[in-house]
């Protein structure tokens, strides 16, 4: 049965996808059996892992139970990980999700008959709170939360904290969050991932803001592919082994 | 996720992996990535249980894998602690390899059949966005047998489809075998790679397997058919002597005791004084291994037996257990030290050459060895059918235990003849008999083992009954013991029903048209 873990943030920007792509990556390197959906319409991961981002009958289908979901997977460049494509009809995703029976269960649907024969699913998800979103929470065992250490982006971490213990139906998702796109030149950045890192739900590891990252976009590859030893890939495989921790514990 | 599509492709004698790389880089976008070494050992049971499921068992170092024997997909793998020598499944972490791997190979050990060493160089076909579709391993393989110089295989390519680009696996299949010409592989590495090494693929079989023809000379057929349970015999004995599991005592027991039906039966196609000789002798193999493979029984049915005693009950029977335990490593040291003996390989050593000069010694005292074997082994097949029948009809609900022994037995030699002769014998006879007779067997064989059971629990109630926790364990034993009688006699109810169909006046008249 595999674990789900949705990289979430009501807000965009915060290094969702990078997260997802580097984290499941390196889980796959350690041996696991990873799938990751890219669930964003635009697309980032897929484009990442340098996969078309269609999904054929699109997004409504899929959610309809229309299609099988294994039919349209696709290996990446690591043998154990695979990624469910993005699709632009994503984006009328509330839509879809809203005309089937269990509309806030629809991905969970989705993610079923997979299930088996993954140890990790990485859900990379749009930005906003949406049915979409609150599919998300149903199907989620965790949702790992990127947060940029400012005031701003802990204001709408308590917000998201808030929904799910208010809105979401039980079982409820973990919520974890991670510092992400840290830059050790800021005092702000600084005295934030001091004052909150390894605190309560907030993971010790921190992700630098690294140009290695933004390669990632022109590579078209993970970073362990090509700055295996930087500090970028370095965070991200010990973020890993201290989520992984927290998963079994 | 091992939904993929795989092919393995031989290379043509002198290219080798980089050889390969750069042809196929003249037609498709590839990537070749570092070479690199790889040691692979493959285990099965000495029967090739997991060949015979089309399976392959890959130990990497630290991890065992059990794969498709023809992709190598992974189904299951665990990790495996470095330098086992063997395992059985019982033993291997829970999980779904050990789940996978038990119904198939259920009592036999696993063993590491062969090593094989390769240099492997991975060469990738890309799309047109430089993404991963195909996967090839250009592999140069090596045997690394237990003993002696390493043999090197010819160079093979490892295709893999990607998920979702079937296509690709398609187009690139089919360039590699119309542009390029390259052949699917005739099998598997790790049969390659065993019989390079001098081993047997797929396993040595402890089957009859002998072709005979209704009009071989008698003497000829038997001699097939005993030295094929010679091999077996000889075979089985390492493994016998180790004790790595309980079949190998097992099939040798069984092809002692298949060769001395033989002697007995077709006895007019030997020579009288050498064949009493042999007979004795194999009768004292048969007696040396007896008492472990008992105990052997014993063991194997213990927790099957266990599981019919009340949750609370069952475990005051460890002591017994122990004892078991400890009797079966005392008989097993006597056995073992007959087996290495010099009278035992004697015997074998002279039973071979007695063999091979059978056909062509003097025929005097040798009645029946010049007949076809369909005549001689007719006879006798017809001989014991009514000699069970006549032991059956005298059987009585008051006759004792012995005489549905002594039937038995009599069944079993029935049984040896029909296995040994059924090719040159109509399907539509022997099917049926071997089916009514299996039927009966299996009746008396219950009879037969839930006596000696109960018996060998008795015999151990002094012995228990002065250990510690002895008291318990005796009271567990009784239990065990009323149930091994209740059953007993259940199977002795049944005896009826199941002679009558063996000895029906159409298989009785069928018997007669057939064997005489």
């Amino acid at each position: 049965m595999a674990t789900t873990v949705a990289l979430y943030n009501i807000k965009g920007g915060v290094g969702k996808t990078s997260a997802a792509v580097n984290l499941a990556w390196t889980a796959a390197e350690e041996g696991a059996r990873v799938l990751l959906w890219d669930l964003d319409p635009q697309g980032a991961a897929s484009y990442l892992l340098r996969v078309r981002p269609k999904v054929r009958g699109g997004g409504a289908k899929l959610v309809r139970g229309k299609r099988d979901p294994a039919s349209l997977l696709k290996g990446s460049d690591h043998p154990r990980l695979d990624l469910l494509p993005a699709d632009f009809s994503y984006r009328r995703m509330d839509l879809a999700l809203d005309a089937t029976k269990r509309p806030t269960q629809a991905l969970a649907r989705v993610l079923a008959p997979l299930n088996g024969e993954y140890d990790y699913a990485f859900l990379d998800c749009a930005p906003a709170i949406s049915l979409a979103s609150e599919n998300v929470f149903a199907a989620a065992d965790v949702l790992l939360v990127p947060l940029i250490p400012t005031p701003l982006s802990l204001r709408t971490y308590d917000q998201l904290r808030a929904f799910v213990a208010k809105s979401v139906a039980k079982p409820r998702p973990r919520i974890v969050a991670f510092f992400s796109m840290v830059d050790g030149r800021k005092a702000l950045h600084r005295s934030v991932v001091q004052e909150l890192a390894g605190d309560g739900g907030v993971l010790r590891t921190t992700i630098p803001a690294a140009t290695d990252v933004e390669r990632m976009g022109s590579q078209r590859r993970a970073l362990a592919q090509f700055a295996a030893r930087g500090r970028a890939a370095q965070a991200y495989g010990a973020l890993w082994t201290e989520l992984r921790g927290r998963l079994l514990a | 996720m091992n939904a993929v599509p795989r092919t393995e492709l031989l290379l043509p004698d002198r290219v080798d992996a980089s050889t390969a790389a750069d042809r196929l880089a003249e037609h498709v976008a590839v990537v070749t990535q570092r070479a690199h070494r790889t040691d692979r050992t493959f285990w099965d049971t000495f029967d090739g249980r997991l060949h015979a499921a089309g399976l392959a068992l890959v130990d990497t170092g630290s991890r065992l894998a059990l794969t498709d024997a023809q992709t190598y997909a992974e189904h299951a793998a665990a990790d495996l602690p470095r330098g086992l020598r063997r395992v059985a499944a019982v033993d291997l972490p829970a999980g779904a390899l050990r789940e996978r791997l038990e119904p198939i190979v259920e009592m036999r050990v696993l063993e590491p059949t062969v090593r094989v060493r390769s240099r492997l160089l991975p060469v990738n076909v890309l799309d047109d966005l430089g993404k991963i579709v195909v996967r090839l391993d250009a592999e140069e393989p090596t045997v690394l047998p237990a003993d002696g110089d390493q043999i090197a295989l010819r160079a093979r390519l490892n295709v893999a489809g990607v998920r979702g680009y079937d296509d690709d696996y398609e187009r690139v299949l089919a360039l590699l075998t119309g542009v390029l010409d390259l052949q699917p592989v005739a099998q598997p590495l790790h049969d390659e790679a065993i019989a390079a090494a001098g081993g047997v693929v797929g396993g040595t079989s402890s089957k009859l397997r002998v072709a005979l023809t209704p009009d071989m000379r008698a003497d000829a057929a038997a001699v097939a058919v005993l030295h094929r349970l010679l091999e077996i015999i000889e075979a089985n004995v390492p493994g016998t002597l180790t004790g790595a599991d309980t079949e190998y005592l097992h099939d040798l027991r069984v092809a002692v005791r298949r060769s001395r039906a033989l002697q007995r039966e077709l006895r007019g196609v030997f020579p009288p004084e050498p064949l009493r000789v042999f007979r004795a002798e194999f009768r004292e193999l048969q007696i040396l291994t007896g008492p472990t493979r008992d105990l052997d029984v014993q063991l194997l049915e213990f927790p099957d037996l266990v599981a019919t005693l009340p949750a609370q009950t069952a475990p005051s029977v460890a002591p017994l257990r122990a004892l078991l335990e400890q009797r079966l490593a005392a008989e097993r040291a006597t056995m073992v030290r007959g087996l290495r003996s010099a009278r035992t390989d004697t015997l074998l050593d002279n039973w071979r050459d007695f063999l091979a000069a059978l056909v062509a010694s003097a025929e005097d005292e040798r009645p029946d060895a010049a007949r076809p074997i369909s005549d001689v082994a007719g006879e006798r097949i017809g001989k014991v059918y009514r000699r069970m029948v006549k032991m059956g009809r005298a059987i009585e609900a008051d006759s004792p235990p012995e005489a549905l022994h002594d039937l038995r037995k009599k069944g079993k030699e029935l049984r040896y003849l029909l296995e040994f002769f059924a090719s040159i014998y109509p399907a539509e006879v022997t099917k049926p008999m071997v089916a009514t007779l299996k039927g009966l067997q299996d009746v008396l064989g219950r009879f037969q083992d839930r006596e000696v059971q109960a018996d060998a629990l008795r015999a151990l109630g002094d012995e228990i009954a002065a250990l510690e926790g002895g008291a318990a364990a005796l009271m567990a034993m009784g239990v065990l013991v009323q149930r091994l009688g209740e059953e007993q006699a259940q199977a002795r109810e049944q005896f009826a029903e199941r002679f009558a169909q063996f000895a029906a006046k159409p298989q009785r008249r069928l018997v007669r048209q057939i064997f005489g």
